[in-house]
C-alpha cells in the first residue's frame, strides 16, 4: 500500500512535468501545425538555468539567499530564459519556412534540437551536475500520509503545474491573446486581414509555450536532482507522446495526458521493470493511434477539399 | 499563382533559365546533354579509380563509410524524398541490418561464445532483408492510422523502441550493452571479403546497383504514384492510386535498404554495438540526404560523400582549417557581388585580425599567449591572426555565444550594414574557431551537422543537387 | 433501364450540420446533366461523397445499379467514375505528361519488380501509358502539347491547369467525369472552348457528365438536364430552361422577393 501510493505520487510528479512540456507542443502544432522537435531541449535548457542560478547564489550548501527566493529566481529567469529562446527560434529558423513544404520545419527543428544539445555540451561538458536539492530542501518534510512522505518538492511541482496550467487556460479563453491564438490557430490568412498581428501571436506562443518548458526543467532539476544536456530527447519525446494521447491542440489533453503517461511509467517503474518503462510509454501511444486517433479530448478533424 | 494568358512567356521560361552566363551556361548544356545512365557509369568509374588511388587503410575506411552513408540516405530518400513521409525510425532498420546480420552471422550467438550460426552472406542478408521489409510493413500500417505529423513521432518512438530493445532484452543474445563481436565477415561461395578496400569496391557495386534499382522503379508507375502522392495524396487517391498501399510500400523499401547498409556496415565492422545505431546517426543520415536534395538520387549520394569526408576533415586538426575557411571563403564569394565589394570584405577581415592581435597583444601579452587549435600550415598562418588566450575556453564559449548572436543579426541585416557586420563576424568565427571549436572536433561535427540541416532548409530547401518544388497551398 | 450514376436518399451531416438531405440524383449514359446552387449549397460535398472522400451519413451511391457506398476513392475512380477539383489539386512538381500518366495507375498492373526489371508486361504497360496520355492531352489541341510535355505543371497557366486537370481524368479511362466549376476563372473565349469542350466529351469519348458551374451561358449551352441545390436540398430539376425560371431557384439565388428585385 505504502508502495502504491508513493507510485502515484511519483506518477503525479513525473506527469505534471510532461503536461508542462506537452503545453508547449500543444500549443505551438495547434497554432502552425509544427512539431517542435527542439521544445524538448528548451526543457534541458531550463534546468540548466535552473542550476547555474543556484551557483550564482553560493551553491547548494551555502545559499546566500532564502530557498523560497531562490526558487522564484529560477522560475523567473528559466522562464524568460527559454521564452527569449523560444521567440528567437520562431523568429529565425522557423517564421522563413512558414509556407516551405511541410517536411522543411520539421527537418528544422531536428537541426535545432541538435545544435542546442551540442551547444550545451560545449559550452558545459557532459558530465551530469546534480542540483543536490536535499542540501538546501529537507527531503523528509512534508505531507506524511500513513508512512508515505509526501515531499515539498513533490508538492511544489504539481501544485506549480497545476497552477501555470489554470493560468494558461485562463490565457487561452479570457484574454484578447488568447482569442488571436485561436483565431490564428484557425485560419492564419483571415486571422491577418481581421488585423491580428499573426506574427506577434506565433512569438508570444513560442514565448509562453517555452517559458512553461523552462519551469519543467527548473522543477525537474530540484525533483531528480540530475541533469545533462541529453535529457530533453525522451522527455519531450514523452511529452509529445502525453500530448497526442490527451488529444492536440487541447490544453485539458496535455494535462490528462501527461498525468496518464507519467503514471503509466511510475507504475511500470515500480510494478513491472525498470528497463521497458519507455517501451511501455510506446505501447500506450500506439495502442492510442489505433483506438481514438484524435487523442482523450481531441475532436476528429475534417478534411477539407 | 498563375495568370492568365501567360502561355507565351511561360514557354520561354526554359530559354531563360538556361541563358546564364559563362561557366553556368557550360555547365547546364553539358549537364542536359548526358543521360542518367552514361552519368551512373561515370561516377561508377570515378569510384572504381578511386579505389585504386586509395593506398592508406584510413582513407580505404572513410571511403568505405561515404558509401554507407549514400546507401542510407538512398533509403531514407524512398520515404522521405518521393512519398513524402518523415520517417525518424530509420536508424531503427539500418540498426536491425546490422544486428540481423550479427546474429545470423557470429559465433557471439553460442551458449558459451563458440559455436554460433555461420550463414553464408548470399542467406544471411535476404533473410535480414525480408525481415526488415516485413517489419517495415507492419510499423507502416501502424503508423498510417496516423496523418504525416504523428507519424514523425512514432518512427521516432520506434528508433528509441530499437535502443531499448538491443539494450535489455535478451543480452545473451543480442549483447545488451556490450554489443555483438566476433562478426564473421561477408562470405559465400567460398570466398569472402576481409580488406577495408574490399569492402570499398562490394559497397561500391552495391550503391550503384541500388542507385540502379531505384532509377528504375522511380521512373515506373510507382515511382510517379509515390511523387504523385507527395505532392497531393487527395488528389492521388482519387486519380487511382491507393495512398496507403504506397505508403506502407514506400516505408518497407526504405526499410530494406536501410537494413541491406546494415548488414554491410556490421560485416565491415566486425561487431555491433547499441550506439551505433542514436538518434545522432539518424541526423547525419539526414543531414546527407537534405545536403545532397531530398528527393534526388544523385543528391543522396553527393551527400553520403560530402558529410562523410566533411567529417572525418574536421577530426583531424590540420585538415580541419581547410575545410572551415574554404567554406567561409567560398560563401563570401558567392554571396557578396560585386567583386569590389568582395575584395572590400576580405581585406577588411584580414586587416581587422592583424590589427586586432597587435593591438591586443600591447595591451597585454597573456590575451595572446595562446597558440591556434589549428596544427600545420594554417596553424602557423593564423598565428598572428587570431587572439587566443593562454586558457581559452571560457573565452571561447564567449565567443561562441557572441557568434551565434552575430550570425543571427546579421540575417537580418541588409545593404551596406551587412557588409559591414560580415567583417567582424567572419574574424570572431575564426577565433572562436581556433580557441574553441577545433579543440572539440567531435561536437563541433555535431553543432555543424546540426547547421547543415538548418541553414539548407533555410537557404535552399532543394540541397545540392534537388530540383526547385512548389508546394500545393492548401494541405 | 438502371441509370449509370444514382444517388438514392442520400444524406450527410458533420456533427450536427446537414450538409446534404435526402438527395435523389441520377445520371443517364451519355448524359450531361448539370448542378447548380448558390455558394454553400452542397455541389461539392455531393462531389465528395460520390467520389468517397466523404462517407455518407445515410443513402446510397451507385453506379450501374451497383452500390459503391463507402469505398475508399482510389476504388471509386477505378470502377469509372473520374473527377476535377474546383480548387485544381494537380501534381505541382511532376511535369504535364507525368501528372496525367500518374492517373494510370489503376490500369496498370506490373509489379515493383517488373518495372525494376524492366519485364515485358511492364514495357508494354509504359508504352500504352504513354500513348495514351498523348491521346488525352491531344484533346486539348496544342495547349497541352510539344515542349509543354516535361514542363512541370506549376508553370502552367491558370486555364491550362484547368484543362490538365480534366486531361488526368481522362487517363484513368472514367464512364461519368465530374466536372467541378470548369470555367472558374476563365475568360469569355476560353469558356466558350470549355463549353464546346465538354459536349465533345461526351460526343467523342461517350462520356456521361456531371458539372458544377456557376457560369449561367455554359449551364445554358450544355446541359440536358439541370439540378438545383439549396441548403443541401434538391430544390428543382428538369430542362434549363424550367429550372432557370423556377422561382425557388431564383429564390435561392437571389433572396426572398424575386419580383421586387427583378424589377431594379
Amino acid at each position: 500500500m505504502q508502495e502504491f501510493i508513493q507510485t502515484i505520487v511519483n506518477g503525479l510528479q513525473t506527469g505534471s512535468l510532461y503536461a508542462l512540456i506537452a503545453l508547449g507542443y500543444t500549443m505551438v502544432y495547434g497554432i502552425l501545425k509544427l512539431l517542435n522537435f527542439a521544445h524538448g531541449d528548451v526543457y534541458m535548457v531550463g534546468a540548466y538555468i535552473g542550476y547555474f542560478v543556484i551557483h550564482w547564489f553560493g551553491g547548494p550548501t551555502a545559499l546566500s539567499i532564502p530557498v523560497p527566493l531562490l526558487i522564484l529566481i529560477m522560475f523567473a529567469l528559466a522562464s524568460t530564459g527559454c521564452g527569449l529562446l523560444g521567440v528567437a527560434m520562431e523568429r529565425f529558423a522557423y517564421r522563413p519556412l512558414r509556407d516551405a513544404p511541410r517536411i522543411a520545419p520539421l527537418i528544422t527543428a531536428l537541426g535545432i534540437s541538435f545544435v542546442l544539445e551540442n551547444t550545451v555540451l560545449l559550452l558545459f561538458g557532459g558530465f551530469t551536475r546534480s542540483y543536490q536539492t536535499e542540501s538546501f530542501i529537507s527531503a523528509t518534510s512534508g505531507i506524511h500520509l500513513g508512512g508515505v512522505t509526501i515531499n515539498i518538492v513533490e508538492i511544489m511541482v504539481i501544485v506549480v503545474s497545476v497552477a501555470m496550467m489554470f493560468g494558461l487556460r485562463q490565457i487561452v479563453h479570457r484574454t484578447t491573446l488568447g482569442k488571436s491564438m485561436r483565431a490564428v490557430a484557425s485560419d492564419r490568412e483571415a486571422a491577418e486581414m481581421l488585423g491580428i498581428n499573426v506574427n506577434r501571436t506565433i512569438a508570444l506562443t513560442f514565448f509562453i509555450g517555452s517559458a512553461m518548458a523552462g519551469v519543467a526543467g527548473v522543477m525537474s532539476g530540484l525533483a531528480f536532482d540530475q541533469i545533462t544536456n541529453t535529457i530533453g530527447f525522451l522527455a519531450g519525446l514523452k511529452a509529445f507522446t502525453a500530448a497526442v494521447v490527451g488529444g492536440i491542440g487541447s490544453i485539458a489533453g496535455a494535462m490528462i495526458g501527461g498525468i496518464v503517461i507519467g503514471l503509466a511509467e511510475a507504475f511500470s517503474l515500480s510494478y513491472i521493470s525498470t528497463k521497458y518503462a519507455d517501451l511501455i510509454v510506446f505501447g500506450i501511444l500506439i495502442v492510442t493511434m489505433l483506438v481514438r486517433p484524435q487523442g482523450i479530448f481531441g475532436r476528429p478533424l475534417l478534411q477539407k477539399v | 499563382m498563375a495568370q492568365i494568358g501567360v502561355d507565351d512567356w511561360v514557354a520561354q521560361s526554359g530559354g531563360r533559365r538556361d541563358g546564364g552566363s559563362g561557366w553556368r551556361k557550360l555547365l547546364a548544356r553539358a549537364d542536359s546533354r548526358l543521360g542518367w545512365w552514361p552519368r551512373l557509369a561515370l561516377v561508377t568509374l570515378a569510384g572504381l579509380i578511386a579505389g585504386q588511388l586509395l593506398t592508406n587503410v584510413n582513407l580505404q575506411t572513410v571511403a568505405f563509410n561515404s558509401l554507407l552513408y549514400a546507401m542510407l540516405a538512398l533509403g531514407l530518400n524512398i520515404a522521405v524524398g518521393w512519398a513524402g513521409l518523415l520517417d525518424l525510425g530509420y536508424i531503427a532498420f539500418f540498426g536491425l541490418g546490422a544486428y540481423g546480420f550479427a546474429v545470423l552471422s557470429s559465433t557471439a550467438t553460442g551458449a558459451s561464445g563458440s559455436g554460433g550460426t555461420h550463414l553464408p552472406a548470399i542467406e544471411s542478408i535476404p533473410i535480414v532483408i525480408l525481415i526488415a521489409g516485413v517489419v517495415g510493413v507492419v510499423i507502416g500500417l501502424i503508423a498510417l492510422r496516423l496523418s504525416g505529423d504523428y507519424l514523425a513521432i512514432v518512427t521516432l518512438f520506434v528508433g528509441q523502441a530499437f535502443m531499448e530493445v538491443v539494450n535489455n532484452v535478451d543480452p545473451g543474445t543480442l549483447g545488451g550493452v556490450n554489443g555483438i563481436f566476433g562478426l564473421d565477415s561477408l562470405h559465400s561461395f567460398g570466398s569472402q571479403v576481409t580488406s577495408p578496400l574490399g569492402y570499398y569496391y562490394l559497397a561500391l557495386v552495391m550503391t550503384v546497383v541500388l542507385a540502379g534499382i531505384l532509377h528504375l522503379l522511380d521512373t515506373s508507375r510507382t515511382g510517379r504514384a509515390w511523387r504523385a502522392l507527395r505532392d497531393d495524396p487527395l488528389a492521388a487517391s482519387a486519380m487511382t492510386i491507393p495512398v496507403n498501399k504506397l505508403k506502407v510500400m514506400a516505408f518497407s523499401f526504405g526499410a530494406m535498404v536501410g537494413a541491406l547498409a546494415g548488414t554491410l556496415f556490421a560485416a565491415e565492422q566486425n561487431t555491433v554495438f547499441p550506439t551505433n545505431f542514436t538518434a545522432n546517426i539518424l541526423i547525419l543520415i539526414y543531414a546527407c540526404l537534405v545536403l545532397g536534395g531530398v528527393g534526388s538520387i544523385a543528391g543522396a549520394i553527393a551527400g553520403g560523400l560530402v558529410v562523410t569526408i566533411g567529417e572525418q576533415m574536421l577530426s583531424s586538426p590540420n585538415d580541419a582549417g581547410y575545410l572551415f575557411y574554404g567554406l567561409i571563403l567560398i560563401v563570401l564569394v558567392m554571396r557578396i557581388r560585386p567583386w569590389r565589394n568582395l575584395a572590400a570584405v576580405l581585406t577588411g577581415v584580414i586587416g581587422l585580425g592583424f590589427a586586432a592581435h597587435a593591438l591586443a597583444g600591447a595591451i597585454s601579452s597573456a590575451a595572446v599567449a595562446g597558440a591556434p587549435g589549428s596544427g600545420g600550415s594554417i596553424g602557423s598562418a593564423v598565428r598572428d591572426y587570431v587572439i587566443v588566450p593562454a586558457n581559452p575556453a571560457t573565452y571561447g564559449n564567449i565567443l561562441y555565444v557572441v557568434l551565434i548572436c552575430a550570425l543571427v543579426v546579421i540575417v537580418r541585416l541588409h545593404g551596406t550594414r551587412r557588409l559591414l557586420a560580415v567583417v567582424p563576424t567572419v574574424y570572431i568565427a575564426a577565433c572562436c574557431w581556433e580557441a574553441r571549436l577545433i579543440v572539440n572536433p567531435s561536437i563541433t561535427t555535431q553543432i555543424m551537422i546540426g547547421a547543415i540541416l538548418i541553414v539548407t532548409m533555410a537557404a535552399r530547401p532543394q540541397g545540392l543537387l534537388g530540383t526547385h518544388r512548389v508546394e500545393t497551398a492548401e494541405q | 433501364m438502371t441509370p449509370l450514376l444514382e444517388l438514392d436518399h442520400l444524406s450527410l451531416s458533420f456533427g450536427g450540420l446537414r450538409a446534404i438531405t435526402e438527395l435523389d440524383l441520377h445520371v443517364e449514359d451519355k448524359e450531361i446533366v448539370s448542378v447548380i446552387g448558390p455558394n454553400g449549397a452542397g455541389k461539392s460535398t455531393v462531389f465528395n461523397v460520390i467520389t468517397g472522400i466523404y462517407d455518407p451519413t445515410e443513402g446510397h451511391v451507385r453506379l450501374a445499379g451497383e452500390s459503391i457506398t463507402g469505398l475508399r476513392p482510389y476504388k471509386i475512380t477505378r470502377l469509372g467514375i473520374a473527377r476535377t477539383f474546383q480548387s485544381l489539386r494537380l501534381f505541382l512538381n511532376m511535369s504535364v505528361k507525368e501528372n496525367v500518366k500518374a492517373a494510370t495507375y489503376g490500369k496498370t498492373h506490373a509489379t515493383p519488380i517488373e518495372s525494376i526489371l524492366r519485364l515485358p508486361r511492364a514495357r508494354r504497360e509504359e508504352r500504352e501509358v504513354d500513348a495514351l496520355a498523348e491521346e488525352v492531352l491531344s484533346f486539348f489541341g496544342q495547349r497541352l502539347m510539344g515542349y509543354r510535355w516535361d514542363q512541370p505543371a506549376y508553370v502552367l497557366s491558370y486555364a491550362n491547369r484547368r484543362r490538365l486537370e480534366i486531361a488526368r481524368a481522362l487517363a484513368t479511362r472514367p464512364r461519368l467525369l465530374l466536372l467541378d466549376e470548369p470555367a472558374a476563372g476563365m475568360n469569355p473565349n476560353e469558356t466558350h472552348e470549355v463549353t464546346e469542350l465538354i459536349g465533345r466529351l461526351r460526343d467523342e469519348l461517350g462520356l456521361a457528365i456531371l458539372v458544377i458551374e456557376h457560369d449561367m451561358h455554359v449551364v445554358e449551352g450544355i446541359s440536358d438536364r439541370v439540378v438545383a441545390l439549396d441548403h443541401g436540398v434538391k430544390i428543382a430539376e428538369g430542362s434549363y430552361q424550367s429550372v432557370a425560371t423556377h422561382p425557388a431557384v431564383i429564390e435561392a439565388y437571389l433572396g426572398r422577393d424575386p419580383e421586387a428585385l427583378a424589377e431594379e
